[in-house]
């Protein structure tokens, strides 16, 4: 029952979403002034000012979080964006995403968009995340990557994913089919829901929990990762991932 | 056994055990603990106390339950015990951990919001010393 409320319809005005935006630009563009792009970021001072050199053409407000990182990642993102905050403290990849979501829902944000700052995501998926947002038909986006498209993924990984999916399917009860994907979008009022108290990566196990508790109306959009040497060196390995696992059900039985 | 007639050892862990009982009563009457924790901690040592002054009634506990010995029951019951504690312990830690992200958030964010308004004296530094000595 809650599932069924949870979702929300694939169908707007009874034609199909495509991934792309509509043509009207004046809306397009109206609809990035008034996000805010969230950019965790932990020591990624070799690929961010690209990455975020990539999203300000297109999105004016990004809000990159530097999570205690001890390389250049302040100063190369501050080149790009007046919004950068810094963590004193290495606190998590989970801790980051919130204190970016605070500020950019004080900064008066109409959508919040997560972007991972190793370049995995790309720009032009974000309108097809945004548009069901805009039409009022949902309240959270989540990129999938398993959904439709694919990308050219190494089989470990996937392996790892989709096991890494069927348990987040059964605590979350949510029928998704990608569980860690950093690429989401939230309206306003469904950004000030969030309270992400996981720090570290267990937050997008948690995420989804606070969308059910909430009844958030959420989607699934196709995304397209791009793994480079890069990103998957920044990834999670089988056993970063049996260690989020366990710090995602203490987290769950000790709230 | 007379209870009266104890050893060195046994005179030494009273007195601490009276201690640590005289402490838990002035906690119960000041407030300083909630009030089922100050009556777990005085029944506690009262055990303690017992098992100190008359060891053979641990041996009878220990036969009832089919354990060998008295002192193999002290350190069955111990082990739980601990475990509890350290189990306290940890809960504790990630609620200190809790306190420390917000506290970092908050100050993440009064940056962030002076920086934004162009208050070039309060803003962050081009460059801010991170703070090696935590890492």
């Amino acid at each position: 029952m809650g599932r069924a409320r949870n979702r929300c319809e694939h169908e707007v005005d009874g034609k199909r979403l495509t991934p792309s935006m509509p043509a009207d630009t004046g809306k397009e563009a109206q609809i990035a002034r008034s996000t805010y792009v969230v950019v965790p970021a932990f020591n990624e001072g070799a690929a961010i000012r690209d990455v975020l050199a990539e999203l300000v053409r297109v999105y004016p407000n990004v809000v990159v979080v530097d999570d205690g990182s001890t390389d250049g990642t302040f100063d190369a993102a501050r080149a790009v964006t007046p919004y950068v905050l810094r963590h004193a403290l290495n606190r998590g990849q989970g801790a980051a995403l919130q204190t970016g979501v605070d500020f950019a829902l004080r900064r008066g944000a109409e959508y919040v968009v997560t972007f991972d700052a190793d370049g995995q995501h790309r720009v032009e998926d974000i309108p097809s995340l945004l548009e069901p947002l805009a039409g009022g038909t949902c309240d959270v986006t989540l990129g999938s990557r398993f959904l439709g498209m694919q990308s050219q993924m190494p089989l470990a990984r996937k392996l790892l994913l989709r096991m890494a999916v069927l348990f987040t399917r059964i605590t979350s009860r949510l029928p998704i089919t990608d569980a860690h994907n950093g690429l989401r979008a939230f309206t306003r009022a469904a950004a000030e829901r969030l309270d992400i108290s996981m720090d570290r990566m267990e937050h997008a196990s948690e995420v989804l929990d606070i969308i059910r508790r909430r009844r958030l109306r959420f989607r699934e959009v196709p995304v397209q990762i791009r793994y480079t040497s890069y990103s998957l060196g920044k990834g999670q390995s089988a056993r970063d991932a049996l260690r989020i696992l366990l710090h995602y059900l203490i987290g769950r039985a000790v709230r | 056994m007379n209870p009266w007639q104890l050893n060195p050892f046994q005179f030494v862990l009273l007195l601490l055990i009276a201690g640590l009982l005289a402490g838990g009563i002035l906690a119960l009457l000041k407030g300083w603990l909630r009030r089922r924790d100050a009556i777990l901690w005085l029944l506690f040592w009262t055990v303690g106390a017992v098992a100190v002054v008359w060891p053979d009634a641990t041996s009878l506990i220990a036969a009832f339950l089919g354990i060998g010995r008295g002192a193999d029951l002290v350190f069955y019951c111990a082990i739980p015990i601990l475990s509890f504690g350290i189990w306290m312990l940890y809960i504790r830690l990630r609620r200190v951990r809790r306190e420390i992200t917000l506290l970092v958030r908050h100050v993440a964010m009064l940056e962030g919001e002076l920086a934004a308004r162009g208050d070039p004296a309060s803003g962050p530094a081009a460059s801010p010393p991170a703070d090696q000595s935590t890492r």
